[in-house]
């Protein structure tokens, strides 16, 4: 049986300007679909784009190259990537006077 | 001649010292085992959620990889539980496994754990991490009964180093704005206040010089499900008087019983996330069924 695990990585977290989420390991998984929802929108978020990003440590961050749509109010993008390493996270730059609710879901598997 | 528990002669179970059943055996090596985040109780939209909780996110398998040491491990294999706070003050996060009990009897919750904070600053850092704990969620036919620990390391920056419980109850809450239906609440039980010193609870841990080593702890709690009281508060060579500690005691609240609920908490002190790692996590009792 192979582990697999959804993370709900951010849960109503409000996304403005420079936003990025939590650290979240996951050394162990060899692939990942992320979701990402638009629970309450203020502005036009969905200009922008966000990004993955990867770790070795946690704290020091390069872009994997993947691009994520930051989805309307109440709809839901997604991405699916492989080959990450350790540390995984999502970020974005919004415009200003645009932020969102965000949910985001790391759907892991070994 | 000494007879050895048959358990001694098991490498998983011989760092443990349970009791006759095993309710869980959770060794994070194997996944995450059942653990998972806590969400604060709502109704409607998250935005009801109460400002608590509202940090909480689900728990990691970690390797403990290092920007200077590479990958750290755990002690029974390559994985931990890693339960991480926000990086600011008081943020607190939570993982927890849903259980029932089928009879009220004396109950274990044996761990191996270590506490770090994010290595951000090439400093000792020890006070960055605020506090870790248990919280036991239980409720029989007639009562709701939360046991509280915790080790409080640092407050404002300053060195406490010290067990504390709580006991006195938060008022509870219901969650569903100006349209709450009465029927859910939530209470922010494990909040900063009502702590009190388990006596002679004073205990310097092994923080080991940088953020980025762990040396893994042993902790064992117990707790008797009929009298609803502690039995054991031990971290490696301490033993510690339960006596005086109580849980927090309320009446049952609708759709709870048996609750059997492991809840591990990790809080900041600093602006730097705190984590606690969990090696394995061992639940166990002493009961025959009727």
């Amino acid at each position: 049986m192979r582990e697999s695990i959804s993370a709900v990585v951010a849960r109503n977290d409000v996304w403005e300007g420079v936003a990025a989420s939590e650290p979240y390991e996951v050394a162990w998984a060899s692939e990942a679909v992320i979701f990402l929802r638009n629970l309450a929108s203020t502005g036009t978020p969905e200009t922008a784009r966000a990004w993955v990003q990867i770790s070795p440590d946690g704290l020091h961050w390069t872009d994997e190259g993947t691009l994520l749509a930051i989805p309307r109010e109440g709809d839901l993008t997604s991405v699916r990537i492989r080959g990450f390493g350790a540390y995984l996270r999502v970020m974005t730059v919004l415009p200003e006077g645009s932020s969102f609710k965000a949910l985001l879901t790391f759907s892991l598997k070994e | 001649m000494s007879t050895r528990p048959a358990h001694w002669g098991d490498p998983e179970l011989s760092k443990f010292d349970p009791l006759p059943r095993i309710m869980a055996y959770d060794k994070f090596s194997d996944g995450m085992r059942g653990y998972t985040a806590l969400v604060g109780n709502y109704e409607y939209t998250l935005d009801n959620v109460l400002p608590g909780f509202r940090d909480m996110n689900q728990p990691m398998l970690s390797n403990g990889s290092h920007w200077e040491t590479g990958t750290h491990g755990a002690l029974s294999g390559t994985y931990a539980l890693k339960i991480a706070s926000r990086p600011r003050p008081r943020s607190v996060n939570m993982a927890l496994k849903r259980m029932t009990f089928r009879k009220a009897c004396p109950i274990q919750i044996e761990a191996y754990f270590a506490i770090k904070p994010e290595a951000t600053e090439l400093l000792l850092s020890d006070l960055d991490v605020g506090a870790f704990g248990l919280v036991l969620d239980l409720q029989d036919n007639e009562r709701r009964i939360m046991p509280h620990v915790r080790y409080l390391n640092a407050l404002g920056g300053e060195r406490q180093q010290k067990w504390q419980y709580k006991s006195v109850l938060e008022m509870p809450h219901e969650v569903g704005g100006d349209a709450s239906t009465g029927e859910t609440r939530s209470h922010h039980h494990f909040g900063a206040d009502g702590w009190v010193d388990v006596p002679g609870g004073a205990q310097e841990l092994c923080y080991n010089e940088v953020p980025t080593k762990y040396n893994w702890h042993y902790f064992k709690l117990g707790f008797d499900l009929a009298s609803m009281s502690f039995t054991h508060l031990q971290c490696n060579d301490r033993v510690f008087d339960v006596s005086t500690l109580e849980p927090m005691r309320m009446g049952a609240w609708p759709n709870l019983n048996c609750m059997l609920n492991v809840c591990w908490t990790i809080e900041s002190d600093s602006n730097k996330r705190a984590f606690l790692y969990l090696d394995s996590v061992l639940v166990s009792g002493d009961w025959a069924d009727a």
